[in-house]
């Protein structure tokens, strides 16, 4: 499937080039017609859900803004990366590459963000993620930190991590939280910016459990012995649903909550019975809330989708802050970076969008509060 | 450092070690029983039990029409969708372990190609069909129907003994009996034994090699469809690479347990899976493969042919 993509990818920048050589003044003297974006998160793969529910946002948008009959039209082209860094890294190059390309929309998971880095960085492409949310790829003080191609407009980890915490132990008497991370870059730090808040709280115990593990029983067994009554996973829905399981089997009675890696629609199918009553995170209120009647048809009626997924809302959000800048006529990577750096964007509902220096929303946003209700995920509160 | 749960969790990480052991165990065999024949790593039998989680999936969802979100069976009627989804497991990895080796093994061994041709064949094959699965589910992971209630006999000592458990427990004891007196006592299970002594000698007796080889397979598939059935039973779920892991697991059970020997696969599927379970529960989960690896490293650094390596001579397969 990415080898695919890779050698299309590959076909196409080739064809690109030898086009432009052979036909080059032409091409030049004709007015350019089209840009593509890329929107790179899962789209198969065990959290494709991730991806599938963002995509429609930014088709969305993109379709409004084509319909519109531009000068200039927008063609969104898919990079799976399958939310894995191996693979980010390997198709990365491959959308660097193709010359049409002047933006990403992406990525859904930090671990893509951080492997696609130096490809994009190398070709001055700059991203706008809709949910990427660890905290380290806008530090600048940190190694592997995305500036100054990387942007976001989803709240970090840092505000996500305690607000989780919060609603996590929401209503419980005396709770004692044990955390569990899956060792990728968004589980391990949504995990390393709760245990502060916890442990004000009072933690009975940590693990880091790598992603493909089959048998949870010994960490069911350790949360048990620990007297815990709250349990927070720091990873993605296919895990998670393997590790709810795994405790409810056990007798585990308490509370269980994760973030927004496992609030994802195919959540409920996964975990099943044991899915009953998870509270799920996200720096994300529902799209549907923001939209009236009329633009909530028109959604459906060009996705496809009924009920718009989890973070289509910044997804859209994410394609609004490129079709802004196309709209003033910047029509290429470096002039798509500066325009992106200074301009105040307007997002679904009429947010306004601007981003600092290294990458983040100034401002940040809340983080909203869902929980699992006979097999579906609803927004609850504010968390 | 977590060692108060020895104290209170000591018989549940037995129990539960035991199960993941125990299927450990039948993989294994998959790999020590044409290693006992063929000298050779059949590296496609992680597939083998891959295709088998898919094919109980199949058989409860789509024969029997036990949609995910079914309720649990009970009765007459869970006993034999249980077996008929256990059989048609079976079925299918034998079937497709026979296949493997007509594929992968036979025409290069017919062709007098070198061992190692067939060790790539073998890889080939699995990674064909590793990616043919992940087109078809597109990579997402499945969910098997809880058709058998997680009901539990009841509490000893902290152990909780669940239906699923006792079940992933009992039922590879069985089949290792079953499998261990076929081997030592019928006509067949001697003519596997001469072929693993001296496929030379074996030849000379009369003893149909190529129909000896094949029936390997077939056996190595049929145990590791038994796993593949109490994996989705236990666990619930599958995905196309769920082979790697677990073939991984079972390739180091052998080892551990000396490679060839029926015996050794048993006891050392238990070893691992008793290791990874204390190993997680104690030092923590990301300690899991580490620890498991140093002491895998440390006893073939003084019984070099594994556990039960010296036995290996007697009771070759």
């Amino acid at each position: 499937m990415n080898k695919k993509i890779v050698s299309g990818l590959a076909i196409a920048a080739a064809t690109t080039l030898a086009l432009g050589v052979v036909v080059s003044s032409p091409a030049n003297a004709a007015a350019k017609k089209s840009v593509t974006l890329a929107f790179q998160g899962p789209l198969t793969g065990p959290d494709a859900q991730l991806g599938q529910d963002q995509f429609p946002g930014a088709e969305w948008a993109i379709a409004l803004y084509n319909a519109k009959n531009p000068a200039v039209k927008i063609n969104l082209i898919k990079a799976d990366s399958q939310c894995d860094g191996t693979v980010a890294a390997n198709i990365a190059p491959g959308v660097a590459a193709n010359k049409a390309v002047i933006g990403v929309i992406g990525t859904s998971c930090s671990g893509e963000a951080r492997n696609s880095f130096p490809a994009y960085k190398a070709a001055g492409l700059t991203m706008v993620a809709p949910s990427a949310s660890a905290v380290s790829l806008t530090d600048p003080k940190a190694p592997d930190r995305g500036f100054p191609i990387f942007h976001r407009v989803v709240a970090h980890d840092g505000f996500q991590a305690p607000a989780l915490v919060r609603y996590a132990t929401k209503g419980v008497t005396s709770p004692k939280i044990y955390l569990v991370d899956d060792q990728t870059t968004y589980g391990a730090g949504l995990i390393k910016y709760a245990i502060a808040p916890a442990k004000k709280i009072g933690v009975a115990g940590t693990d880091s459990v790598p992603r493909g593990t089959a048998d949870w029983t010994s960490v069911a067994s350790k949360v048990k012995a620990s007297g815990a009554n709250v349990v927070i996973y720091g990873g993605y829905t296919a895990e998670a649903a393997k590790f709810f399981k795994a405790l409810r089997d056990g007798g585990y009675t308490g509370i269980l909550a994760a973030g927004d890696g496992v609030n994802t629609s195919d959540f409920p199918d996964l975990a099943g019975k044991a899915a009953d009553g998870v509270r799920l995170t996200a720096a994300d209120v529902p799209f549907d809330s923001l939209l009236t009647a009329a633009e909530l048809a028109s959604f459906q009626k060009i996705t496809g989708v009924k009920v718009p997924g989890l973070y289509s809302a910044t997804a859209y959000n994410a394609a609004q802050v490129f079709i802004t800048c196309i709209e003033q006529g910047k029509l290429t990577r470096p002039a798509i970076q500066i325009c992106v750096k200074n301009t105040t964007f307007t997002g679904a509902g009429g947010s306004k969008i601007k981003f600092n220096r290294y990458g983040d929303i100034i401002g940040g946003a809340d983080v909203g509060g869902y929980l699992v209700k006979n097999g579906k995920i609803v927004y609850d509160a504010i968390a | 450092m977590n060692f108060s749960v020895i104290t209170t969790q000591f018989w549940s990480l037995v129990l539960q070690g035991l199960a993941l052991g125990l299927i450990y165990s039948l993989v294994a065999l998959g790999y020590t029983m044409v290693y006992g024949v063929l000298r050779l790593i059949n590296f496609a039998n992680s597939e083998v039990f891959m295709l088998g989680t898919f094919a109980v999936l199949w058989v409860e969802i789509e024969v029997l029409g036990h949609p995910v979100t079914a309720k649990p069976l009970a009765g007459f009627e869970l006993v034999y969708t249980l077996v008929i989804a256990l059989v048609g497991s079976m079925i299918a990895c034998a079937v497709l372990a026979v296949l493997v080796e007509l594929v992968a093994y036979r025409r290069l061994r017919a062709r007098g190609a070198a061992p190692l041709s067939s060790l790539i064949s073998a890889i080939g094959v699995s990674i064909f069909l590793m990616e043919t699965m992940r087109m078809f589910t597109e990579s997402r992971p499945q969910t098997a129907p809880r058709l058998l209630d997680k009901w539990s006999f009841g509490e000893i000592a902290g152990a909780n003994f669940r239906i699923d458990t006792v079940l992933a427990i009992i039922s590879p004891i069985v089949i290792f009996v079953i499998l261990d007196q076929f081997v030592n006592r019928s006509r067949l299970g001697k003519a596997i034994r001469a072929v693993s002594l001296s496929e030379e000698n074996a030849k000379l007796m009369g003893i149909n090699i190529n129909r000896v080889i094949s029936l390997t397979f077939l056996i190595g598939g049929l145990t590791t469809g038994a796993a593949a059935f109490l994996y989705t039973t236990v666990y619930e779920n599958t995905v196309f690479n769920v082979g790697f892991n677990m073939g991984i697991a079972a390739f180091t059970a052998a080892v551990l347990g000396g490679i060839g020997n029926i015996r050794g696969a048993f006891y050392g599927g238990l070893a691992l899976g008793m290791m990874e379970q204390f190993a997680s529960a104690v030092l923590g989960s990301q300690w899991k493969a580490v620890t498991v690896f140093v002491i895998l490293v440390l006893i073939l650094l003084f019984k070099p042919n594994g556990l039960f390596g010296e036995a290996v001579q007697k009771t070759r397969t």
